[in-house]
């Protein structure tokens, strides 16, 4: 079972597909959450990620806005997709019934 | 400030992996991010790296295989050096005349005087950079938690164990040997303070502290040296720090190494004598492969 963090990063991941690298992922969490999204967090958990099989990481073009230093690129695996899915599906299921998940509807309706 | 904030980021950055470094130091660029921010987000990457790595056993074996025997070595092998050369120094600095210089018995003196500090502080310095760079090949990726954690134990050792040791030790051999008091109680030396207390701590960080460090940052060159000369490499510091343990007072004692004096006059002693100068010669041969490299790359 994936961590909030982890799918929070594999969602802002698969939504950037081909443009996933650190500072565009960190970004897009950022604007998701509202909340500052800490280097430190981001890097040793796609390191954890890699590790489970979940996304694969490479080194890519440097570019000049980033003083010639390459970036991280990132793609979510099938395996990381499914996982990402499961823990989506569980949180739904889970939320079904409560306060501000009713709440939410109604407002919607 | 800015620029000095940044070269702070960047020194920081060097505990990361190269990739890993440009990928951090990259992003910030590209978000434009003010120092401050980039240092706290580096500095916590760091933490974070360091962190995990201590959740395996191999840090821990390290700290109590290495470093703190290492650091207890060093810091008795630096407070015997200061007890020796603390006369010395205060034969110079608290009774100078510059009337002195004009005789020839001075300079006389003051060589012999160079030679023997020489004799003492350069076996000190090869043992501390010895095991720096043991300890820096052992442990790569710690180098800098380890530099920091190696830095506190010599300075706990020199100041607060190796003294305490030192006097056991020679009350223990004055003991059971039936031998004269210890040279170094109640002489005018060791009555003032700074010979006491900070000298010895002066030259703990002077002979041991910085070549260690030293040491330590050097490991990662070995890497690029030749199988057959990494061998060598390695048997040389292995001899170092055999005869800095040799050295130490309580080994000997404990061996009775004093019933045979024949072992000390030993070609074999005066040889290892040599090995222990063996760094020098490493960072001459490396410098020179590096120019040679270089110029023929």
């Amino acid at each position: 079972m994936l961590g909030e963090f982890e799918y929070l990063l594999l969602t802002a991941a698969a939504r950037l597909d081909e443009d996933a690298y650190g500072a565009a992922i960190r970004e897009e969490i950022e604007s998701a959450t509202r909340r500052s999204c800490s280097i430190g967090a981001l890097y040793t958990t796609l390191d954890r990620l890699e590790s489970k099989g979940f996304i694969k990481t490479w080194m890519g073009d440097a570019t000049p806005q980033r003083g010639g230093r390459p970036k991280r690129m990132v793609r979510v695996t099938a395996k990381g997709s499914q996982a990402a899915s499961e823990f989506y599906k569980a949180v739904v299921r889970v939320s079904r019934g409560v306060s501000w998940e009713t709440s939410r509807v109604a407002v919607r309706s | 400030m800015k620029r000095a904030s940044w070269r702070l980021v960047s020194f920081v950055s060097r505990a990361l992996d190269s990739a890993e470094r440009d990928a951090v130091l990259g992003d910030q660029a590209e978000r434009g991010e003010g120092a401050a921010r980039a240092l706290g987000d580096v500095l916590g990457l760091v933490v974070r790296r360091q962190a995990a790595l201590w959740m395996d056993w191999r840090p821990w074996m390290i700290l109590v295989g290495l470093i703190l025997p290492l650091a207890m070595l060093l810091s008795i092998a630096a407070r015997m050096t200061g007890n020796a050369s603390a006369t010395y120094a205060w034969l110079y600095a608290n009774n100078w005349d510059w009337a002195l210089l004009k005789y020839a018995e001075f300079w006389y003196e003051l060589r012999d005087s160079v030679w023997f500090l020489l004799q003492q502080f350069a076996p000190l310095a090869c043992f501390s950079w010895t095991a720096g760079f043991v300890l820096g090949w052992a442990s790569r990726r710690l180098i800098p938690v380890n530099g920091v954690l190696f830095s506190i134990a010599l300075l706990a050792a020199g100041v607060f164990a190796a003294p305490r040791y030192i006097t056991f030790w020679w009350e223990y051999v004055q003991r059971s040997l039936n031998l004269p008091p210890h040279p170094y109680q109640d002489d005018p030396v060791s009555a003032i303070g700074f010979y006491r207390l900070v000298f010895p701590v002066i030259l703990l960080a002077l002979a041991a502290g910085v070549p260690s460090l030293w040491g330590m940052r050097r490991a990662a060159d070995l890497r690029t040296v030749r199988p057959l000369a990494r061998a060598a490499v390695c048997i040389a510091a292995i001899v170092t720090l055999a005869a800095l343990v040799i050295r130490e007072p309580g080994v000997g004692f404990f061996l009775a190494a004093y019933r045979h004096p024949e072992i000390w006059r030993s070609w074999q002693l005066h040889a290892l004598q040599f090995v222990v100068y063996w760094p020098p010669a490493y960072l001459i041969a490396n410098a020179v492969g590096r120019r040679w490299r270089r110029i023929h790359a």
